[in-house]
C-alpha cells in the first residue's frame, strides 16, 4: 500500500528535514518539489497522468513530489514565481492553444517557459452525432455545409475542444470557400453541457471523448441518449498503440475507422488534420538547466524500464516519451501548424 | 409582441449581460434603501463614533493586525525551505500564542500553560497531518 | 454475489466514514477534500475496496458539517450553511444537543431516502434529468434564490445583500469551463493578477462565518469564560423523537429534493440544502419560526444535504457525469482502475454497483451510530476556553482556505477580506445569510440565464419551455408570496412591540 511507503518516507524525512542541507547533493535537485497542473480537478486526465509521472519520478530521484491541481492560470503563476526548480508543471496542448485563441491569462508557453519532455497522449478527442443523425461521416457534414445547411457543433471555446472545430471549418473552406460559414459553434462548457446541447437539439455535432462518450454509442438506437462517433482526431499511429480490444464495445479497428486516413478532414488539401492531446512538462525559464536535465534523464530511464507504460495504458493513455529537445521541436511544429489553421479561418471571416 | 421579447446575445460580449443586469437591480435596491433609511444613513457618523467607543480596541484591532502579519509572513518564511510547509508551522505557533494571550483576561501561568501547549502541539500536529498522511501543500 | 463483502471492505467503510465526519466537522475542511486526498490510495486497494473508502468519506464528510454549524454557528462544509440558521439559535437557547440529534437523524434519513432512490430508479431518473435544459436549471436556481427573501430579517436589506452576493460572485472571468467566454469583468484595474478567477467559495464562507464571528467577539473583548455557558450542551438534554412528529413529510420532501438536486448535473451540491430549506419554509405551517431555532429547518437542511449523496451518484453511474464536486473525483477512482462510467455501467458491472449500494448503506448506518455516540465528545468543543478555541479555529480556517484549491495564497487573503467584510456587514445591517446564498448561486444563475437566451433568443422561453418550467414558476411564486405575507405579518406584529 502506498500509505505505508509514504508514511515511512514521512517519518524518515520528518526527522532529517531540518538537519539536512536543502538540496540533494548528487544532482543539485530540490528535495521537495511541487508539480502544479493545468487542471483544477483531481479526477481528470491531467491529474492522473501527472500522478503517474510524479510517483515514478519521485521514486527514481529520491525526492518528494506533490501534485497540486491548482488550474491553468494559477499553475502558470506559480511556475513563473519560482525559478529555483522547486515548482514544475504538467499540462497539455491547451497551454499553447489557448494562447493561439487569445484566451485571457494565457501567455505563449514557448516564449515564457521552458517546454520539457512529453510523457503521454490522451487519444480520446472525438466528435459525435446523435444516433439518428442524417450525418454518417465527416464527408456528409462537409457536404451539408457546402449545400448550405447549417451544422451546429458544440464545443468549449478556446482550446483543445475548439481545435478540431477550427480544422473542420478550415477543411470546409478548402473544399468550397464560403461553406465554412455554415459550420457554426455552439459554445458550451463541460462534457455534460455538450451532451445536453445534443439532447436539447441545440447542436448537430458535439465534441467529446472516447472515454466519456463511448458507452453512449453502445446504447440501442431508440434510446434518446444514443450517439455515434463521426471523427476521432488522434493520429493513426497513436491509435495503433491502444489496446486491440479498444474501450468498451468499441474496438481499436472501430476507432481507426473514424480517424485519419479512413476518416479524412484535410489540413491543406494534401495532409489530414490530426490532433493528439499530449501531456508535457513545463519549467521556469530561469530554472537551473541541470535540474531540467536530471528530470529528463530520469524520465528517459523510467520509460526505458517499461513499468510506467503499463500504468498509463491501464488508464487508456498512450505512453509518449520524447526528450525535452525532441518534445520542444515536435510541439513547436504542431503549434505552428495549428496557428495556420486558426489564422486561415479567422482571416476569411 | 413577439419582437419585444426577442433577445440576441453575442457570445463575445455575453460576459457583460448578467453583471449589467445585476448591477441595475443592485442600484435600484440601493436607491430604495437610501430613500427608506435616509435618517439612519444621516446618523452614520455618530453611530460609528459610538461603535468605536464601545469597542474593545486592543483586542479587535490586535486580532486584525496579528492576522494580517500572520498571513503576510507565511509565504516569505515558507520560501526559505520551499515546499515543506514550514512557513505555516513557524508562523502558526507564535500566532496562536499571541492571539491566545490577547484574548485572555487573566494571564496567570496556570491559564497560560495550556495555551502554550496548544500553540505548540496544534500547529505541529496539523503540519504533520497535512504534510505526510494527507500529502497536501502548505505555505 | 456478495463476495466483495470482506472485513477489509467493511473496515474501509467504517474508517472512511469516521475520517469523513472529522473532515466535515472541521471548518474549512470538506468532504471533497477528504475524497481528493484519499483518491491515490484507492489505486492499490482495488475498485470495490477503494469505493468503500471513498463513499464512507463522502457520507461522513457531508454529515460531519452539521456539528460546527450547530455548536459554533460556523458551517463545517458549504452544504451545511442552512443548518446554522436554526441549529445555532437552538444551541444558544441551550438545545444544542437536541439540535445535533435532530440533525444526525435527519441526515441519516436523507441518506437512506436517496440511497433507495439510487438503487431503484437510477437510470429512469437520469433520463428525466436530461429533460432539464438551461431554462429549467435557471428556474431551479431562481427558486433557490427566493429563499433570500424568506431568510431576510429586513426584506429590502436582505434582498440587497443577496443581490450583492451575486454581484461579487461574478467578479473575475466568465468561466470557460462552464460555458462562458473567458472574458474578465468587474475586476478593478490593477487587480487582474489576483482576481482573474474571482473569489472562491470556501474562503469566502469561512471568512464570513469564522473570522467575522471571532472579530465580533474580539470587538466585545472576548467575554470571559467558555462558551458552554451560552450553549449548555449536556445540560441534561431530554431528547425525544416527538420533535419528528409532523415532520415526516418534511423529511421525505427534503430528502427527495436533495436527491433530485444531486441528480441534476451542474446545479451544485450546496444548492440542495438551500432548496430543501426554502421548500420547508414555504410549506410550513409556522414559517415565521424559521431562522430562530426551528427544528424543521435543521431537518430540511440536513435531510437535503445528505439526500445529495445518493442523488449525485445517479448521473455519475448512469450518464458518466458527476452530480457534484465530490462525485467528480469518484470518476477518477473508476478511470484509475480502467473502468468506464456511462449509461452501461450498472449493467456491465453489477458487482461494483452492488458494492456501492452496500457501502453507502453501511456508511449511512455507521454515520448514524458514530455521530450519535460522539455527541458528548462534540459537545466538549464548547467547553474549550475561547482564548484557545478561537486561535485554533483561525488556524484551521487558514489551512482550509489554503488547501481547498491546492495551495493558492490569494484564497487566504480572500478569507481575510471576507472576514472583515462580514464584521462590517453586521454594522451596516447587511445580512450574511442571503449574501452567501447569492454568492453560491450567482455563477450558476448567470450561466443558465445567459445560455437560455443565447440558445433560444426569446424571453418567453422561460415560461413556455416545458411543463417543468411552469411547475417551477408555481413554486417560485409560492415561495415569494409566502415571504411577502410573512414580512407583512411580522411588521403588523412588530408595531405592537419594539421592532420586527
Amino acid at each position: 500500500m502506498k500509505l505505508t511507503r509514504r508514511t515511512l518516507l514521512a517519518a524518515a524525512s520528518a526527522a532529517s528535514l531540518l538537519a539536512l542541507p536543502l538540496v540533494a547533493e548528487a544532482q543539485n535537485l530540490p528535495r521537495n518539489m511541487r508539480m502544479v497542473i493545468g487542471s483544477k480537478s483531481t479526477g481528470g486526465d491531467t491529474y492522473q497522468n501527472s500522478a503517474i509521472v510524479a510517483d515514478a519520478l519521485s521514486e527514481k530521484l529520491g525526492i518528494n513530489i506533490k501534485v497540486d491541481a491548482v488550474g491553468a492560470t494559477e499553475a502558470f503563476k506559480a511556475l513563473a514565481r519560482d525559478s529555483r526548480g522547486t515548482t514544475i508543471m504538467i499540462f497539455h496542448d491547451q497551454s499553447y492553444l489557448a494562447n493561439l485563441y487569445g484566451v485571457t491569462g494565457y501567455d505563449d508557453p514557448f516564449e515564457n517557459y521552458t517546454v520539457g519532455p512529453t510523457v503521454a497522449i490522451n487519444p480520446g478527442n472525438a466528435y459525435l452525432v446523435p444516433a439518428d443523425s442524417p450525418y454518417q461521416s465527416m464527408e456528409d457534414i462537409l457536404a451539408a455545409a457546402e449545400a448550405g445547411t447549417r451544422v451546429r457543433v458544440a464545443i468549449q471555446p478556446g482550446g483543445v475542444s475548439e481545435i478540431g472545430f477550427s480544422a473542420l471549418k478550415n477543411a470546409a473552406k478548402l473544399r468550397a470557400p464560403g461553406s465554412e460559414e455554415n459550420i457554426v459553434p455552439v459554445n458550451t462548457g463541460s462534457q455534460s453541457d455538450k451532451n445536453q446541447a445534443m439532447w436539447d437539439d441545440l447542436a448537430d455535432v458535439i465534441n467529446g471523448s472516447i472515454q466519456a462518450n463511448e458507452q453512449f454509442t453502445q446504447l440501442p438506437a431508440d434510446d434518446a441518449k444514443a450517439m455515434r462517433f463521426v471523427w476521432i482526431t488522434a493520429r493513426p499511429e497513436t491509435l495503433e498503440q491502444a489496446p486491440e480490444a479498444g474501450m468498451g464495445g468499441t474496438s481499436r479497428a472501430d476507432m481507426l475507422a473514424h480517424a485519419s486516413p479512413q476518416t479524412s478532414v484535410t489540413l491543406d488539401g494534401e495532409k489530414d488534420f490530426t490532433f493528439d492531446k499530449e501531456f508535457f512538462l513545463l519549467f521556469n525559464k530561469e530554472m537551473d538547466p541541470e535540474i531540467a536535465a536530471a528530470i529528463d534523464t530520469a524520465l528517459g530511464e523510467i520509460f526505458a524500464e517499461g513499468q510506467i507504460q503499463e500504468r498509463q495504458k491501464a488508464a487508456f493513455f498512450i505512453p509518449n516519451y520524447l526528450s525535452a529537445e525532441e518534445a520542444r521541436a515536435h510541439l513547436q511544429e504542431k503549434r505552428d501548424a495549428y496557428e495556420k489553421v486558426i489564422s486561415e479561418i479567422s482571416g476569411g471571416s | 409582441m413577439g419582437d419585444l421579447t426577442r433577445v440576441t446575445i453575442d457570445f463575445e460580449t455575453s460576459h457583460l449581460v448578467f453583471p449589467i443586469l445585476i448591477a441595475i437591480i443592485l442600484g435600484l435596491l440601493g436607491l430604495a434603501i437610501a430613500i427608506r433609511d435616509r435618517a439612519r444613513i444621516a446618523a452614520a457618523v455618530p453611530y460609528w463614533r459610538r461603535t468605536l467607543a464601545a469597542m474593545d480596541k486592543p483586542r479587535f484591532l490586535g486580532t486584525i493586525a496579528l492576522t494580517l502579519v500572520y498571513f503576510s509572513a507565511m509565504v516569505p518564511v515558507g520560501d526559505i525551505w520551499p515546499n515543506t510547509g514550514l512557513g505555516f508551522l513557524l508562523c502558526s505557533i507564535p500566532y496562536i500564542l499571541a492571539t491566545g494571550l490577547l484574548f485572555m483576561h487573566e494571564r496567570r501561568p496556570r491559564q497560560v500553560l495550556p495555551l502554550v501547549v496548544v500553540a505548540l502541539a496544534g500547529p505541529v500536529f496539523v503540519w504533520w497531518l497535512f504534510t505526510y498522511p494527507l500529502f497536501l501543500t502548505l505555505p | 454475489m456478495f463476495e466483495f463483502i470482506t472485513p477489509l471492505f467493511l473496515s474501509l467503510i467504517l474508517g472512511g466514514t469516521m475520517v469523513g465526519i472529522i473532515f466535515g466537522a472541521i471548518p474549512g475542511m470538506t468532504a471533497t477534500m477528504a475524497v481528493a486526498v484519499s483518491l491515490p490510495l484507492t489505486y492499490s486497494l482495488g475498485l470495490e475496496n477503494g469505493l468503500a473508502l471513498l463513499l464512507g468519506l463522502y457520507v461522513g464528510g457531508i454529515s460531519g458539517g452539521l456539528v460546527p454549524a450547530v455548536l459554533l454557528g460556523i458551517p463545517g462544509t458549504p452544504s451545511s450553511i442552512t443548518t446554522t440558521f436554526d441549529g445555532y439559535p437552538m444551541a444558544q437557547r441551550g438545545e444544542g444537543e437536541t439540535a445535533l440529534r435532530i440533525g444526525i437523524i435527519a441526515s441519516f434519513a436523507g441518506g437512506i431516502i436517496s440511497l433507495v432512490v439510487l438503487w431503484l430508479f437510477a437510470p429512469t431518473l437520469a433520463d428525466f434529468a436530461i429533460k432539464f435544459s438551461y431554462v429549467e436549471k435557471f428556474l431551479i436556481i431562481l427558486f433557490a434564490l427566493t429563499v433570500m427573501a424568506a431568510l431576510s430579517k429586513d426584506m429590502l436589506m436582505g434582498i440587497f445583500s443577496g443581490v450583492l452576493g451575486i454581484f461579487i460572485s461574478l467578479i473575475g472571468t466568465y468561466d470557460v469551463s462552464s460555458g462562458g467566454n473567458g472574458e474578465l469583468r468587474l475586476v478593478p484595474p490593477g487587480t487582474e493578477y489576483w482576481l482573474e478567477s474571482g473569489f472562491s467559495l470556501l474562503p469566502v464562507l469561512i471568512g464570513l462565518f469564522g473570522l467575522a464571528a471571532i472579530l465580533e467577539q474580539a470587538e466585545l473583548g472576548v467575554p470571559k469564560g467558555h462558551s458552554a455557558k451560552d450553549i449548555k450542551v449536556g445540560a441534561h438534554a431530554s431528547f425525544s423523537f416527538s420533535v419528528f412528529r409532523g415532520q415526516v413529510v418534511n423529511l421525505l420532501r427534503s430528502g427527495g429534493i436533495g436527491t433530485f438536486v444531486g441528480i441534476l448535473p451542474g446545479v451544485g451540491g450546496s444548492a440542495a440544502s438551500i432548496i430543501a430549506y426554502t421548500n420547508a419554509k414555504t410549506f410550513s405551517r409556522r414559517p415565521e419560526r424559521f431562522g430562530k431555532g426551528e427544528p424543521a429547518g435543521i431537518i430540511a437542511s440536513e435531510a437535503g444535504n445528505n439526500g445529495l449523496t445518493g442523488g449525485a451518484l445517479v448521473p455519475l453511474l448512469s450518464l458518466g457525469i458527476p452530480g457534484d464536486s465530490t462525485t467528480a473525483l469518484l470518476i477518477g477512482a473508476f478511470t484509475l482502475q480502467g473502468v468506464q462510467v456511462g449509461p452501461l455501467f450498472i449493467g456491465n458491472n453489477p458487482d461494483t454497483w452492488n458494492a456501492m449500494i452496500i457501502a453507502m448503506l453501511v456508511a449511512n448506518v455507521a454515520m448514524l451510530v458514530m455521530m450519535y455516540v460522539a455527541i458528548r465528545w462534540f459537545a466538549l468543543v464548547v467547553t474549550i476556553p475561547k482564548h484557545i478555541l478561537f486561535p485554533v479555529i483561525l488556524m484551521m480556517c487558514v489551512i482550509g482556505a489554503y488547501t481547498i484549491n491546492y495551495g493558492i495564497m490569494f484564497d487566504v487573503w480572500t478569507l481575510a477580506i471576507f472576514g472583515i467584510f462580514g464584521w462590517l456587514a453586521g454594522k451596516l445591517r447587511l445580512e450574511i445569510a442571503p449574501f452567501i446564498i447569492g454568492f453560491i448561486l450567482g455563477p450558476s444563475a448567470e450561466i443558465y440565464f445567459v445560455k437560455s437566451l443565447e440558445s433560444f433568443g426569446d424571453l418567453t422561453i422561460f415560461f413556455t419551455k416545458s411543463w417543468i418550467a411552469m411547475l417551477l414558476w408555481v413554486l417560485i411564486i409560492g415561495s415569494v408570496v409566502v415571504s411577502v405575507l410573512l414580512a407583512r405579518k411580522a411588521r403588523r406584529d412588530g408595531q405592537g412591540g419594539e421592532e420586527a
